[in-house]
């Protein structure tokens, strides 16, 4: 099928810092035809500034949340600042017009038979599982019985989109790099403290965070029969599986992050 | 509304009689599929496929690409599936579509090339080939076939002798005298000249002090390169008399009626595929426009039209 509309439109309702290099930005996208409606957790969007050729090549960022309104959508976007596209990005004001195009990629794989939920955040990587959060949230026949949420940051101040979690997780568990606030450690320290207490059938982890991360994390599930999905990140050129410039090295050869994931089975991917 | 003098935008490059000017450059659009849900396949000029070599090959380890100012940087390493999956998987979706498909092909060795060309010469549903001798970022074969002008040839000959498509023949700026590579690949039998590949380039990384590309080096497309594409254009067109397809850092119609009026039969459009899904339309419609807007009836009349400043 053909989508028309598949380079949108997206007008800026708010773009805040709320955390140092930390932005939340809000975009309506009118069209109501889009395909937003079919959003998942684990998507992400390409996006690129109208009326500015350079950067030029659009910038992928996952899925905050998103929900109808007025005929439109209303797409959140959480993103941190690392390099000179985002800083682009976070430079808009409201009612500046961006490209937008999505959802891309395969989301996480929301299986209904664990009864318990994990969710190890690291950093900025707390953006798709909080989308993933407000998935459980509106699907209340589904939801798991516990929902138990890790999230690691540098320092305290850096915390962001815990709001959700903290509304709908069971428990929310933090550690910061400098004891400012919770566990003083890695976040993947913290979890590990925990991995005993939980029951490896009835359980799934669901993690987004820095690579170095998602490799200790790897290492620490290594020989643990729990179930556990990746979301990864990788520099992107189409965002639509052709480039090829976003491999990600799997036990089979080289996938896209950008199709054939972002999400992947951590025990596929060689963390090397 | 669209003025009702449609011109005609029909091109023949080779032998191969296009339906408007405007391909996709092999690597940037996938096998088609990916870019079928964002635009109607049917109304290219021609779809070129990502490389195909006769064994599968992986491609280089991450990261492959690098946004440069203007332009971006690639070592993808021809990853592709390899031909017989290629011909398998692949084919059987491109023949649903109304448009002809050129395979770009590459290999390590010189009867590799010969080897892909004949397996593929006789499948329905692909309708000409494009030999890669100019891809950067492969240890073996590619650049090292397209920067001698012997060897350029030789590569020519024999696919030419094992097939009976069109053949284009695609060529690398990395080397002094493009025009002199584009004589011996004429004289070596090729239907159509293609150019140019990527740049061959570099970025690095200042805090870490490494390079960005895993490869080290990588190939530069996008806007940063076209002046440079167009320039080699037109020594070609000037040396060669078989049918030039201008290739590099093309983003709009304007962008693509510059090669043209330079001397380029058709265009490829890469890069731009990436940042716009959409790209080939847009420029496929821009052409029109500018046709009608210029009072041009035939785009074979605008071709080469270049004056003297």
């Amino acid at each position: 099928m053909l989508h028309k509309n598949s380079m949108m439109s997206g007008r800026i309702i708010s773009n805040r810092e709320i955390a140092k290099d930390h932005f939340l930005m809000s975009l309506k996208v009118s069209s109501a035809e889009s395909s937003f409606q079919e959003a998942s957790p684990g998507q992400f969007v390409m996006l690129r500034v109208k009326g500015r050729k350079f950067p030029f090549l659009g910038r992928p960022l996952s899925i905050y949340s998103i929900y109808p309104d007025d005929g439109g959508f209303i797409v959140e976007l959480l993103y941190r600042v690392v390099g000179e596209g985002t800083y682009v990005i976070s430079r808009l004001k409201p009612d500046e017009e961006m490209y937008i195009m999505g959802p891309l990629g395969r989301g996480f794989d929301i299986s209904p038979d664990h009864s318990c939920v994990i969710l190890i955040a690291g950093g900025i990587g707390i953006a798709p599982l909080s989308f993933l959060c407000e998935h459980y949230r509106r699907c209340a026949a589904g939801r798991p019985q516990k929902i138990i949420c890790y999230a690691g940051v540098q320092r305290s101040n850096l915390l962001v989109g815990l709001e959700r979690m903290e509304e709908i997780c069971s428990g929310v568990r933090i550690s910061t790099d400098d004891g400012s606030r919770g566990y003083h450690g890695l976040v993947t320290e913290l979890f590990k403290n925990d991995l005993s207490s939980y029951g490896h059938r009835d359980s799934i982890i669901y993690a987004c965070g820095p690579s170095a991360m998602l490799k200790g994390l790897a290492g620490i599930l290594k020989d643990q029969s729990v179930s556990c999905q990746v979301s990864v990140e990788e520099r992107m050129a189409c965002g639509v599986g052709a480039c090829l410039g976003c491999a990600v090295r799997v036990k089979s050869g080289y996938k896209r992050v950008c199709r054939d994931g972002p999400v992947f089975d951590i025990h596929e991917i060689v963390w090397d | 509304m669209k003025n009702p003098r449609n011109p005609k935008l029909q091109v023949d490059i080779g032998g191969l009689a296009l339906k408007n000017p405007v391909m996709t450059a092999s690597g940037t659009f996938g096998y088609g599929e990916e870019y079928s849900r964002y635009i109607d396949l049917n109304r290219l000029g021609a779809i070129i496929v990502k490389g195909v070599s006769l064994e599968r090959r992986e491609g280089n380890p991450p990261q492959r690409i690098m946004e440069t100012p203007c332009g971006m940087l690639n070592s993808i390493g021809l990853e592709n599936v390899g031909v017989r999956s290629f011909i398998d998987d692949k084919i059987p979706f491109l023949k649903k579509f109304n448009v002809p498909v050129i395979v770009n092909i590459f290999g390590e060795t010189a009867p590799e090339y010969r080897k892909v060309a004949e397996i593929l010469s006789d499948v329905e549903g692909v309708h000409g080939l494009e030999v890669n001798i100019s891809c950067p970022n492969v240890e073996k074969g590619g650049v090292a076939f397209g920067a001698d002008p012997d060897m350029a040839y030789e590569i020519t000959r024999d696919v030419k002798s094992v097939t009976d498509l069109p053949v284009i023949v695609k060529l690398t700026p990395n080397i002094t005298d493009i025009a002199e590579i584009a004589e011996s690949v004429e004289s070596g039998g090729a239907d159509a000249i293609s150019l140019i590949n990527t740049l061959k380039g570099m970025s690095v990384d200042i805090e870490k002090r490494v390079p960005h590309l895993k490869n080290i080096t990588g190939g530069l497309s996008g806007p940063a390169v076209k002046p440079v594409a167009l320039r080699m254009v037109w020594e070609v067109v000037n040396r060669v008399s078989v049918p030039v397809i201008g290739v590099g850092g093309i983003m709009d119609a304007a962008d693509a009626v510059e090669f043209l009026i330079v001397g380029a039969r058709a265009v490829q459009v890469g890069t731009a595929n990436f940042v716009n899904p959409r790209a080939t339309m847009d420029i496929l419609e821009g052409i029109e426009d500018y046709l009608i807007d210029h009072d041009i009836s035939d785009i074979n009349e605008l071709i080469g039209m270049l004056k003297k400043g």
